[in-house]
């Protein structure tokens, strides 16, 4: 099944470079047995397209655009179509800049990213399957206050510091990072103050994590954060009925009121 | 020796604070564990400042601004009503009690308010006892 998804895929792309409607398709490539990002350009052999495993696009977009492309296609995922949004929203990528080619992850890939939205909104591939509720998720819920802290002050206490997250994160997109700054974080020291440190980064993911996994899959402590991030997602629908990533609405954190809002111009 | 909250109190330059001023000019009864940082918004008040103090070993946080519709930059308080929300939910999430932070609201004339705030808040520190999240790993 996925390997006959791939080879249409693969054809798609063969079209969509020959069609010359776009300058690359953004997708992986398998190169000296690895896989990661690729532009794929009009004449490239299609035949080392992988779609597996899982590697969001979303910020490598940026750079595929910088480098002088005007238009792209992307084979994505639903996180990647969820990152793009918000980068789109941010500032970060023009919007018609993207011509994106959804698929749907197998049952299989949304149990390994324990993923809630295993799809995108459209899907050119593959078929939707059910989000995946964490286990861990209700263990958390169900410890008291002291539990909780103990849980996450002895999980955060590997942290080695490595920015992994922060680097992997297809959202962070600040040029100067307050993770960076002195002021907040003390350098030179591990792990670093806790809560300070982590609960910064999760106050800036609030209103903007896509729910990708790539910080959990990057750090090399095995921190489940993708668990407290999950927790304040929803907790964004619950307080400003909000998504990252599932609409162009902007971020509630940096609008005002509902209830009192201003004239134009004022 | 008995437990003295230390609190840490963010007001805002054109309300709170003025009504901090007024609530000491009318010589108002009040608490003397809250020590006052004056910021021209309450918009300033990034969630980090919070963090920070909980993270240093302030017993607890006290954010004051104007009432929604009076902040002095229009819009500023309303960012700070937005994060405080989502700050008490992460706090939660993380294990640290949310009752350490309060956010409140307090015009220049509100002398009266403004100390029952200050006495409600220190009462309610006391009673929740000193801050164990402090500090790192050392």
């Amino acid at each position: 099944m996925l390997v006959l998804m791939l080879e249409d895929i693969r054809k798609l792309v063969k079209r969509t470079l020959d069609g010359g409607k776009v300058d690359g398709v953004l997708a992986l490539w398998r190169e000296n047995g690895r896989v990661g990002p690729h532009l794929f350009v009009k004449g490239d052999d299609v035949s080392t397209l992988e779609i597996d495993p899982k590697y969001n696009l979303a910020a490598v977009a940026i750079l595929a655009l910088a480098s002088g492309a005007k238009k792209i296609a992307l084979i994505g995922r639903g996180c990647d179509e969820r990152a793009l949004v918000e980068l789109f929203k941010r500032y970060q990528i023009d919007e018609d800049a993207i011509e994106f080619i959804g698929m749907a992850c197998s049952a299989e890939q949304a149990q390994a990213c324990e993923c809630d939205i295993p799809y995108p909104t459209k899907i050119q591939f593959g078929e939707k399957v059910d989000g995946v509720v964490p286990n861990e998720l209700k263990n958390v819920d169900d410890m008291s206050l002291d539990e909780r802290f103990a849980y996450w002050r002895d999980v955060f206490a590997k942290c080695i510091k490595c920015y992994g997250c922060k680097n992997a994160c297809p959202v962070c997109v600040c040029q100067d990072c307050v993770l960076e700054d002195p002021m907040w974080v003390k350098k030179g020291e591990i792990p670093p103050e806790f809560p300070m440190f982590h609960l910064i980064r999760a106050y800036h993911m609030a209103d903007r994590c896509v729910q990708c996994h790539e910080c959990e899959e990057a750090c090399p402590m095995d921190i489940p954060l993708t668990l407290l991030y999950r927790q304040l997602r929803q907790d964004m629908k619950d307080l400003f009925d909000y998504l990252p990533g599932a609409s162009d609405a902007k971020p509630p954190l940096t609008t005002v009121l509902e209830d009192e809002k201003l004239e134009e111009g004022a | 020796m008995t437990f003295e909250p230390n609190i840490l109190a963010f007001c805002c330059n054109w309300c709170s604070y003025a009504a901090a001023d007024l609530a000491g000019i009318g010589r108002m009864d009040q608490p003397t564990n809250i020590k006052i940082v004056r910021v021209m918004c309450s918009g300033r008040v990034k969630p980090e400042f919070v963090i920070k103090a909980l993270s240093d070993g302030v017993d607890g946080v006290l954010i004051l601004g104007c009432h929604i519709g009076d902040c002095h930059y229009v819009t500023g308080n309303h960012r700070t009503m937005k994060r405080f929300q989502v700050l008490e939910r992460l706090l939660e999430h993380i294990g640290i009690d949310p009752r350490r932070i309060r956010l409140d609201w307090a015009s220049a004339a509100e002398a009266e308010p403004f100390s029952n705030m200050i006495r409600e808040f220190t009462e309610q520190i006391r009673e929740l006892g000193p801050n164990p999240y402090a500090g790192s790993y050392a």
